[in-house]
């Protein structure tokens, strides 16, 4: 991304991104809740209803919240192409969203079929009308680059997250007779492999070298690696759905997802060792805990297909290094980035009145201590959630760890919006 | 040797929008007929669109390492 495309005309009012970014937050709370509500330990059964409401609430209420928030700042901003009628994409999917992903927890926690039925119409329809305005956006883009691919390919591993999730909660709610667990599996892997993971891969590319201070990385890197990540997640969906007789195709394709994903670790980890101005950033401090995260996740993944190995859990260790570990780290490690130079970024269009009022400088937006209190906050909630299958106690401290988070987010992005707000004043007060 | 009426800042490898800033805050301060020399790690486009119109003139220079020397004064 060439600061030279920031282009103040181009970008969404502030007020888009950081509605759905004060919402995000209130969901890592609802999570929290789910597991303290829960009968007996969560973590127990993969398949429990507090852990499905729980790991909901946090990719569709927070992951999904603040990706639909951060996409429609950065395609503008980061390929000169905005989104298709703004104003609904900025408010139906917000609702939609919203309201579906309640439901959907609740529906889960209180096993009602009635609110899971009303949910996934609602989840599907939010999505989809996200994910029409964001390819739109795309083809419309003049500019080629790696990370408006990494997007496309993103959203189409995400529409087919969609459908397998939609027809597993209709399938659930309904009691019908459907292969629940290759269904589920392929749902995972679309979902955490696909979406998540080449989202989180195409944004690095640009957040990385820009805000880190590194060098790029590399073009061979760049090139191949997403695509290669689609291409074994097809694999591993016909894997998953044909169910072939010899396990070597199944343990190819996600033995390959690892070592590929490990890669963008690594990579990522040996690009932050190059900076050249070695300063200590909270920011850079939640990326770093996420690639060792994802390479943790890779580890337990890996173990997991061998069959000597016979540690429990192993799956679901994996699964949490991932989704806490490995996205929660990243996103809010992004979030602590972005938040600040979007208050900056909108002030300074008030051109030079803002000037003279004088524009708080970047740092001063959300007080750095917090960031690093949150990262130790983190750093602890993870560790606890990976306690947790054998010890009941790590339950509830991941439990308090995760709405504490939620409620330092939520500090961080009201301190945000109030600091704008109140510059924002100020330059209007000034006499022309 | 920079001269008398030079002013240097460093802002090599910091984080968007640090140099922006820095380069803005030294501009406000930068006494008459002197002359601000800035070290950026990469070309400052977004400054340039800034200083168009605000009664400043400028000269960039690549230097051999990818960073650039800009040197910004009041136009005449």
């Amino acid at each position: 991304m060439k600061l030279a495309s920031l282009s103040t005309d181009q970008a969404p009012p502030i007020s888009i991104p950081l509605r759905f970014f004060a919402v995000a937050p209130l969901f890592l709370i609802l999570a929290a809740l789910m597991l303290a509500m829960s009968e007996g330990n969560p973590f127990a059964d993969i398949h429990s209803p507090a852990l499905l409401a729980a790991t909901h609430c946090i990719t569709l209420g927070f992951m999904a919240m603040i990706m639909f928030g951060a996409i429609q700042q950065l395609l503008p901003v980061m390929i000169g192409s905005t989104m298709p009628a703004p104003r609904l994409v900025a408010w139906l999917p917000f609702l939609l969203l919203t309201i579906g992903t309640l439901l959907l927890a609740f529906g889960f926690m209180l096993s009602k079929a009635e609110l899971l039925n009303l949910a996934w119409p609602l989840l599907g329809t939010a999505l989809l009308i996200f994910i029409g305005a964001s390819l739109t956006s795309l083809a419309r883009a003049a500019a080629q680059n790696v990370t408006k691919n990494a997007m496309l390919l993103s959203m189409l591993a995400l529409i087919g997250a969609i459908a397998l999730g939609a027809l597993l909660t209709r399938g659930y709610a309904a009691g019908l007779a459907l292969d629940y667990p290759r269904l589920a599996a392929s749902h995972i892997s679309l979902a955490l492999g696909g979406w998540v993971m080449l989202l989180i891969i195409g944004v690095s590319y640009q957040v990385v070298p820009m805000f880190q201070i590194t060098p790029p990385y590399p073009k061979w890197l760049t090139t191949a690696l997403t695509p290669a990540i689609f291409a074994v997640l097809l694999l591993n969906l016909s894997v998953i759905l044909l169910e072939p007789a010899s396990r070597w195709p199944g343990f190819i394709a996600e033995s390959l997802f690892w070592l590929l994903s490990g890669c963008f670790a690594v990579m990522t980890l040996k690009l932050q060792n190059q900076r050249r101005r070695r300063v200590a950033d909270a920011t850079l401090s939640f990326f770093r805990l996420g690639m060792f995260s994802l390479l943790l996740a890779a580890l337990f993944s890996l173990a997991s297909l061998i069959p000597s190995i016979t540690i429990p859990n192993l799956r679901l260790l994996s699964a949490i290094s991932f989704l806490l570990g490995f996205a929660m780290s990243l996103i809010q490690g992004m979030l602590y980035k972005i938040i600040p130079f979007l208050v900056w970024f909108h002030l300074f269009r008030g051109g030079i009145k803002a000037v003279k009022v004088g524009i708080p400088n970047v740092k001063e937006v959300i007080p750095e201590r917090w960031m690093w209190r949150h990262l130790w906050l983190h750093g602890c909630t993870l560790l606890a959630a990976l306690l947790a299958p054998w010890w009941d106690v790590a339950v509830w401290l991941a439990a308090l760890g995760l709405s504490l988070q939620g409620a330092l987010l939520g500090y961080a992005v009201f301190t945000g919006i109030l600091v704008y707000r109140r510059t924002q004043k100020r330059i209007e007060q000034l006499p022309a | 040797m920079p001269d008398e009426k030079t002013l240097t800042i460093d802002v090599r490898w910091l984080p968007p929008p640090e140099p922006f800033e820095r380069i803005m805050q030294a501009l406000q301060t930068l006494p008459a007929n002197s002359t601000l020399q800035v070290l950026i790690h990469r070309e400052p486009l977004p400054l340039y669109e800034a200083l168009r119109g605000s009664g400043y003139a400028w000269q960039a220079t690549a230097l051999g390492d990818d960073s650039f020397e800009i040197r910004v004064s009041r136009a005449p």
